[in-house]
């Protein structure tokens, strides 16, 4: 026959327990349904505890003046089958307590297996859960350290994705410390910036082999010698004067068109790089303009550029071959999708369609990188094949 | 040489009925003046909020001010300009809180018909009608706990405001505790807009009395004599520990809800039943019937209060308005709870 | 032990005993002691100042801003939360203005049995301090402990303005403590109820012990977090909220009150506009649902927050 138990009920809201006071009924008794069987008494009135069902008690738990929680079992009452099926009673007991409650402090929440969040809180972009997610705090801590995202590319991440927490950040902070650290000086600082924004966008470079023996012969014979990069230089803005859409720049959703073709050419200085530019590069013929580029290189090494060769150029051009580089892939500043550079000339054999033979050829890989949200390769490529054209026939630049 | 009119100079409300009668009207007087000097003045701009005014009820607003004495205290309502200056408030804190003036009682803050000054027994009514008879109650109940003796409270409202649940609340609870409070109903026909009909279906309101178990009493509202004695009847029976007294007047608002509303919806022939008199011009007339007042007299007071009230205007207008760069912001007694 | 219920009794029995202002006016509170036996004895204790009031909440509370008015210290005591929406329109308009308009202060103590417990349904569960603390004028408490229950409300009577005490019906006999405080932090102060250093968890009443309990459980798995107690959600102490997530960087504001607005909102909003910097993490909130409280266990369990959903919350904000 089934077992049910009876149980101390929610006798009133915030009722956390009862005291019992009499039990005037012994084991083998029967109890009607709904007959008072247990008297208790709340902090606020005196009831009873009454039969769930008609049956016999079998076992009596509860003891006359202790108190029991709302739940515990206070007695057990065997009932026939028919009954519990009419009236739908579950056998199984109510709750595990059987003993008085426990004097304690806040009674800790009962916890269900699972229970799902009743809220899913503030949702968080997803955008804001990758790896280049930076928190407010992290921000403002590396803006008073003067630090940018790049500086952060070093340190491993353990939040979600792999962004960097501010735990992270500290800890990184602390082991740098284990470092000699000297000051970066100004220039390198400058142009770690310069790079450092340049790079956010997506840059790609080509390249192609330029025979620059018409090159050296035509600056062999010039007085004054014109350096490799004005050639450079004159031809680029030759053919950006043809077609300046490859010099365009992208913001938003707008290309912003070149005013007019000045062009900007490296100059290593110490701990760095400076960029003179030639204005309207695309007017002068390169005899015109030796005089000014020399100057200017001069000028650039002293550190005392004026500020009307500073800035606002739509491309620049650089000889790495000038350090016995053959290729380089370089980053054009911030503020321009082009650069073209040269590598430094080999002597190879080249293939001489007239005489079908392979003939002695001074080879200099020449490359351009591009913001590649701008320019396409096919674009890059055409470019390049007619700057190599104009390179061909020097006395004409 | 008039008596100057004063609260504390009140003739007791066991003084001649003439004597009594001359002050009533004297304050009814300054009431309508007073009020149609606010009402010319926000027709010229000086006056930043609405106006609410008393025009017909001005004989019960005063029967109500001075059935009280020293130490009671009074829970005005909209039209009660003659009932609060009958028990002491003075013309400038009229002034001075409908245009808004840093000296005045409100500072500012709020204005027309809200002030009040609690400390000296003026509740400073809130617009939700009935809120304020509780309130009364609850100062009366003070007075018990205090051992304070032989205070009474009045409070006055309008058919409308019969109608809430904070009415009814706060009349029961006084009923319950038996407390020396008068209530003073004054039924001008009109809730805004809303006629009689649309607002309770009882025969008479004083019926609701019986339903509270407290003593009700009308009074015709626009005679001064049936307020004053009727008021001075239920004052008295408060005063004397028979409990709240429930007093409904009959009587017709003689203008708009406020300035801004010409009372359109007003039934003309109302104004042509005794309900729709003049209760200030009755009682001119009654002043004369009986002798209580010689032609001269009444026109000597005319052209006195004319002067007081033309010399507060002139005081308060020169007044230095509030200055939001120098105002406290501080809803809080205790500001360092306050957050500003 | 002492309850928070009888430490809510005895903070009254002192302040009957102390001031002579003070009156205790309510329904059942008289003879009765009170729906929940906070006024128990104390009407013989204190013959004639604590009174039954009929069942008119305006009323009980229009009377009161009387009385203050001439001069006493009334508690009322609203019987449940959920019925002083009746009386509301004198707590907010009336009580809450009148020093503003007046320059009279009005030292009354409305004293609401808030929040939910197992059974109680729809309207005898509800949690509204953030719809008196949106208004000017009023001091909004809500005590968590056996010895806030006791000292703040006797600080709530000797305040000279307004005050809403919330307290918490599942704590009345829930809660326990050794003894009564003869000392207490001041109100307006917000306590940290635990340190740590990983996540701060701001909560109150009710909601502080289930965030406790998820604190408890959160560092089982090595996670340290720091649980500030509100104490008064107006004033809202809001150096102590952010001294705190200064630490850790990270907020979790929990409240057992309806979602939309309210404390936890007023906590995140005040962090993210005056410290925003502070934060590593975006801060989240948990509250009730935006549904009416429910009756049966099975649903009200999973309608206000548990330990178990705030340590899941609080682990999202961990792991972020």
């Amino acid at each position: 026959m089934p077992r049910i138990p009876i149980i101390m009920p929610q006798l009133g809201e915030s009722i956390a327990e009862a005291t019992i006071v009499r039990i005037p009924f012994a084991v083998g008794e029967t109890v009607e349904s709904d007959q008072d069987v247990i008297e208790v008494e709340t902090h606020k009135a005196a009831m009873a505890v009454t039969s769930p069902c008609r049956g016999v008690i079998v076992e009596i738990i509860a003891l006359p003046q202790q108190s029991y929680p709302v739940g515990a079992i206070l007695a057990h009452l065997e009932v026939d089958d028919a009954e519990a099926e009419r009236l739908g009673i579950d056998h199984t007991p109510a709750t595990e307590t059987t003993g008085p409650a426990a004097p304690s402090g806040p009674v800790a929440p009962s916890a269900p297996t699972r229970v799902e969040p009743t809220v899913s809180g503030l949702p968080v972009p997803a955008s804001a859960r990758g790896a280049s997610y930076l928190s407010p705090r992290l921000k403002a801590r590396m803006q008073e350290l003067g630090l940018h995202a790049a500086d952060l590319a070093g340190v491993a991440g353990s939040g979600a994705a792999g962004r960097v927490t501010i735990d992270d950040f500290e800890k990184f902070l602390t082991k740098l410390e284990e470092h000699q650290m000297s000051q970066a000086s100004s220039m390198r600082v400058a142009v770690a910036d310069a790079m450092r924004r340049s790079s956010t966008r997506p840059l790609a470079t080509v390249g192609r082999s330029l025979a620059i023996d018409p090159l050296l012969a035509h600056r062999r014979a010039s007085n004054p010698k014109p350096g490799p990069a004005l050639y450079l230089l004159r031809a680029l803005a030759i053919a950006l004067s043809e077609n300046s859409a490859p010099a365009g720049r992208l913001f938003g959703d707008k290309i912003v068109h070149p005013k007019s073709i000045d062009i900007g050419f490296a100059v290593e200085v110490e701990d760095g790089v400076l960029v003179p530019v030639l204005r309207k590069a695309d007017q002068l013929r390169l005899s015109e303009l030796v005089d000014l580029y020399n100057e200017l290189v001069a000028y650039a090494r002293a550190r005392r550029l004026p500020a009307s060769a500073q800035g606002g150029s739509i491309a620049t051009v650089t000889n790495f071959g000038t350090f016995g580089l053959e290729w380089a892939t370089p980053i054009p500043l911030p503020e321009q999708t082009l650069v073209l550079g040269l590598g430094a000339g080999r002597v190879e054999p080249r293939w001489d369609p007239a005489q079908k033979q392979f003939l002695p050829s001074t080879e200099s890989q020449m490359t351009l990188s591009f913001d590649h949200r701008v320019l396409d390769g096919g674009g890059a490529g055409r470019l390049l094949q007619r700057i190599a054209e104009l390179l061909q026939k020097p006395a004409q630049l | 040489m008039p008596v100057p009119l004063e609260a504390s100079a009140n003739p007791p409300t066991n003084a001649p009925l003439m004597d009594r009668f001359r002050t009533g009207y004297r304050w009814m007087l300054l009431a309508r003046m007073t009020e149609e000097k606010i009402a010319s003045l926000y027709r010229t701009g000086k006056i930043v909020g609405g106006v609410f005014l008393g025009k017909g009820q001005e004989a019960l607003s005063t029967a109500v001010g001075m059935s009280l004495r020293k130490g009671d205290y009074l829970a005005p309502l909209i039209r009660d300009q003659a009932a609060r200056m009958a028990f002491g408030e003075p013309l400038l804190d009229t002034l001075r809180t409908y245009m808004g003036v840093r000296s005045g009682p409100m500072r500012g803050r709020d204005g027309n018909i809200h002030r009040g000054r609690p400390s000296e027994g003026v509740l400073a009514m809130i617009s939700h009608l009935g809120a304020m008879v509780p309130a009364l109650a609850g100062v009366l109940m003070a007075h018990r706990f205090q051992g304070i003796q032989n205070t009474i409270g009045a409070t006055c409202i309008g058919d409308g405001g019969t109608s809430t649940g904070a009415f009814h609340e706060g009349l029961n609870l006084a009923a319950v505790e038996r407390l020396p409070m008068v209530v003073v109903v004054a039924n001008n026909q009109y809730a805004y807009s809303t006629p009689n009909t649309r607002q309770f279906v009882c025969n008479d309101l004083v019926d609701k009395a019986l339903g509270y178990g407290i003593d009700g009493h009308s009074a015709d509202g626009t005679c001064l004599q049936s307020c004053l004695e009727v008021l001075q009847l239920a004052a008295d029976r408060a005063r004397s520990g028979h409990g709240p007294q429930l007093v409904v007047a009959s009587l017709l608002r003689l203008t708009g809800h406020g300035e801004h509303d010409d009372g359109s919806y007003i039934d003309p022939l109302l104004r042509k039943t005794p309900v729709g008199r003049d209760c200030l011009k009755l009682a001119e007339e009654k002043l004369l019937a009986n002798s209580w007042a010689t032609p001269a007299e009444i026109a000597l007071w005319h052209s006195e209060t004319q002067q007081q009230i033309e010399d507060s205007v002139a005081v308060t207008l020169r007044e230095p308005l509030p200055d939001p760069a120098h105002e406290d912001w501080c809803a809080l007694s205790n500001r360092h709870l306050a957050e500003g | 032990m002492i309850t928070y219920l009888e430490a809510i009794r005895a903070a009254q029995a002192k302040a009957l005993r102390d001031d002579p202002r003070v009156y205790i006016y309510g329904q059942d509170v008289g003879a009765f002691g009170g729906a929940f036996k906070a006024t128990k004895n104390l009407a013989s204790e204190f013959p004639g100042r604590v009174l039954d009031s009929p069942l008119s909440e305006d009323a009980i509370i229009g009377s009161a801003i009387g009385a203050a008015l001439a001069g006493m210290r009334p508690i009322v005591e609203m019987q449940f939360a959920d019925f002083s929406t009746v009386g509301f329109n004198q707590i907010v308009n009336h009580a809450a203005t009148l020093f503003w308009r007046t320059g009279h202060s009005c030292p009354v103590t409305i004293r609401l049995p808030s929040g939910g417990t197992a059974g109680a349904g729809p309207f005898h569960s509800q949690s509204l301090e953030a719809l008196y603390a949106h208004y000017p004028g009023l001091v909004v408490l809500t005590p968590a402990t056996v010895e806030d229950a006791y000292a703040m409300l006797l600080e709530a009577v000797a305040i000279d303005d307004p005050v809403i005490f919330c307290e918490h019906k599942y704590l009345y006999y829930h809660l326990k403590a050794a003894e009564l405080p003869s000392e207490a932090m001041p109100v307006g102060k917000a306590r940290v109820a635990r340190h740590g250093r990983d996540a701060t968890i701001v909560s109150y009443s009710a909601m502080l012990h289930e965030a406790l309990a998820a604190a408890e459980e959160l560092a089982t798995e090595g996670w340290e977090v720091e649980v500030v107690d509100l104490r008064s959600v107006k004033p809202l102490d809001t150096d102590t909220v952010l001294a705190s997530v200064a630490r850790t960087g990270r907020l979790l504001a929990v409240g057992e009150s309806f979602p939309w607005g309210g404390v936890t909102s007023e906590v995140l909003a005040r962090v993210a506009a005056e410290g925003f910097d502070l934060l590593d993490a975006p801060p989240r909130r948990l509250n009730a649902r935006d549904t009416p409280v429910p009756y049966h266990p099975n649903l009200w369990g999973t309608h206000r927050p548990t330990a178990v959903t705030i340590a899941g919350e609080a682990r999202s904000l961990l792991n972020f």
